[in-house]
């Protein structure tokens, strides 16, 4: 069983080796009692279904390793798909698109130009700019839906490239890149550094408020995305959308081994925790369990695998404590040979 | 230490001279017409009860503080308006006394940070070279003659004798001309400030200057080419250890060496 974790760690690292070994769990119980589960076309809707989280935990995850993150993104969510079913109303499909992505990354620029003037808690800015952003856009619609709009607009959402959805296509290709960025390039060294030491980061000459700036900035466009995606998919908009959607992307980013306190986690273990989900959402209702279930058993496992993380590194600390110790009193005993061995180099000097 | 002073005969110039540096904080003299040179490979201890000066005297050095009278030349150049990012880019780096490291990053991250070595550059997306970065970082490790095995982990998880060499050789890349050190021992064990002060010199005889600010004066006398005892604000003393004892240091410390006005005695 070591072994076997000791395997999942070197492919995923650290806490993600738990989330892998729970897929795990999770798709053998499925084969076992449901072998029926595993078809294509379930694959499908399950990988479209969680597509929407998985495209925005990207953005979240770059956020969080920086030791920020954003609350908004719900209602960016929404007012991205409201702003892009609008627009598709008098133009072209693929401006209208745009349109949304754009106000989604302003958004998010605007957020992270708060947290960065004000100083105070990104949480505390973000939950402020939640709710303006939310109620204008029910200032601006009226409260009301957005119908009518014209079918070109639809042909995005509900496209299926190769047998695949769009939506699951830009989740793969936003994954992809943000891993490459992320791992291997000087940004994504400076996201980490900058999320475990901001003082450190600063004397290393890493310009901090440009980096908060773009981040809170791609988190805005990558919330945005899915949101013009489902308009698209759904053929309409309502301000209703993404209610609920920050504390999914959240619960998943940290379900992913991504520390909440910055610096540490990867764009794999956070996919490995947006597919537990979207498994573990169906397999329950496939399995027959009481949909309500699902939420159960989602905040379980993100309390389980903090816990976890919580217990493992209570055992490192106390590992290192001894060895501290045993060192200390090694010093100790040097001290003591050294004192009595050694003269007083200069006797009139107290 | 002797042997650590014959740079000073042969280069015709001081990496960084100080010609009456005076700041005041409000009505707080902190510093007072301050004038010393640092030549290469040279180690200056700058010693002083809290107040003193010394960090001043530091971050005036680092660019932190920009100095209300006095003149700063780094070689043959004057400075004025030192500032921080001028400073490094001048050569002057400072091992913090909490050493600034990124705990959730490995070694060679933390030793290249701001300066990793690239092999493909698209835009901004600069890509890493790690196999450079991990060759350098156990280069400039074995130089100062520190073996780390673990490269992988972060370095939350190495000791703090390792903590301590890494943020060191961190300096030592870009401080080509002065490395700060301030209380460098302070939080170390017996061992590890064995190894630390070894470092120090190690540091120095590549031909750098350093500075250690310390309290300890056992530490001073045993590694520094040069001692400056400095109260309130003033530089009281800049002699080598072979010229002076504990004794008279800390008189000069507290403002009662020769020619000082005699301040109430304890």
């Amino acid at each position: 069983m070591n072994k076997l974790r000791a395997w999942f760690e070197m492919i995923f690292g650290g806490r993600s080796g738990n989330l892998l070994l729970a897929l795990t769990v999770s798709l053998l119980i499925l084969a076992i009692f449901r072998p029926g589960y595993f078809t294509l076309d379930n694959l499908r809707v399950i990988a479209l279904n969680v597509s929407s989280i998985g495209i925005a935990s990207v953005g979240m995850a770059l956020l969080i390793i920086s030791g920020n993150v954003d609350l908004s993104i719900g209602s960016i969510y929404a007012a991205a798909a409201v702003m892009a079913a609008w627009l598709a109303l008098s133009v072209s499909p693929p401006l209208a698109v745009l349109g949304g992505v754009l106000l989604g990354a302003l958004l998010g620029l605007t957020n992270g130009a708060l947290v960065w003037r004000i100083r105070v808690s990104p949480i505390i800015v973000t939950l402020g700019s939640f709710t303006v952003i939310r109620g204008m856009m029910v200032v601006l619609t009226h409260g009301r839906s957005i119908y009518g709009i014209p079918e070109d607009f639809f042909v995005v959402g509900r496209a299926v490239p190769l047998g695949i959805p769009t939506q699951v296509w830009t989740l793969v290709i936003v994954a992809v890149l943000a891993h490459i960025v992320l791992s291997r390039t000087t940004i994504g060294r400076y996201i980490y550094a900058i999320g475990t030491n901001r003082e450190a980061s600063e004397v290393a000459g890493i310009n901090i408020r440009l980096f908060v700036l773009i981040l809170f900035a791609v988190n805005g466009l990558l919330a945005a995305l899915p949101g013009v995606l489902a308009a698209s998919r759904f053929g309409a908009a309502s301000i209703e959308y993404g209610v609920g959607f920050e504390l999914q992307v959240i619960t998943a980013v940290i379900l992913g081994g991504v520390a909440f306190s910055g610096g540490e986690g990867s764009i794999k273990g956070v996919m490995l925790a947006v597919a537990f989900l979207g498994v573990m959402n169906s397999g329950l209702i496939s399995l027959g369990v009481d949909p309500a279930y699902t939420d159960v058993v989602r905040g379980a496992a993100l309390v389980a695998s903090v816990l976890i993380e919580q217990l493992t590194q209570e055992r490192n600390e106390r590992f290192r404590r001894t060895v501290a110790m045993e060192d200390w009193a090694a010093q100790m005993k040097e001290k003591r040979t050294d004192a009595t061995i050694r003269p007083r180099l200069e006797p009139s000097d107290h | 230490m002797s042997d650590l002073n014959s740079g000073q005969g042969t280069k015709a110039l001081p990496l960084v001279r100080c010609r009456g540096i005076t700041k005041f904080f409000g009505g707080v003299r902190a510093l007072a017409r301050v004038s010393f040179d640092l030549w290469p490979g040279e180690i200056v201890g700058i010693v002083g009860d809290n107040g003193a000066g010394k960090s001043t005297l530091a971050k005036v050095l680092s660019g932190v503080i920009t100095p209300d009278e006095g003149e700063l030349w780094f070689g043959d150049v004057r400075v004025h308006n030192l500032t921080p990012k001028k400073a490094r880019d001048l050569g002057v780096e400072e091992v913090y006394q909490n050493l600034q490291l990124c705990d959730t990053l490995d070694a060679p991250a933390n030793v290249m940070l701001g300066q990793e070595p690239v092999n493909l550059s698209l835009g901004p997306f600069r890509f890493i070279d790690q196999n450079r970065a991990a060759l350098e970082t156990r280069k400039r490790l074995s130089e100062l003659g520190v073996e780390l095995r673990d490269f992988k982990s972060a370095v939350r998880r190495l000791s703090g004798g390792q903590r301590q060499a890494i943020a060191i050789v961190r300096a030592t890349i870009r401080g080509h001309r002065l490395v700060i050190f301030d209380e460098p021992t302070a939080a170390l064990g017996v061992r590890q400030r064995e190894a630390t002060l070894n470092l120090v010199k190690k540091v120095a005889s590549q031909g750098v200057a350093v500075i250690v600010i310390s309290h300890n004066l056992d530490e001073v006398f045993s590694v520094c080419d040069r001692i400056i005892a400095m109260y309130l604000g003033e530089l009281t003393l800049d002699t080598p250890p072979s010229q002076t004892t504990r004794h008279e240091v800390r008189m000069y410390m507290s403002g009662l060496g020769p020619g000082q006005a005699a301040g109430e005695s304890t």
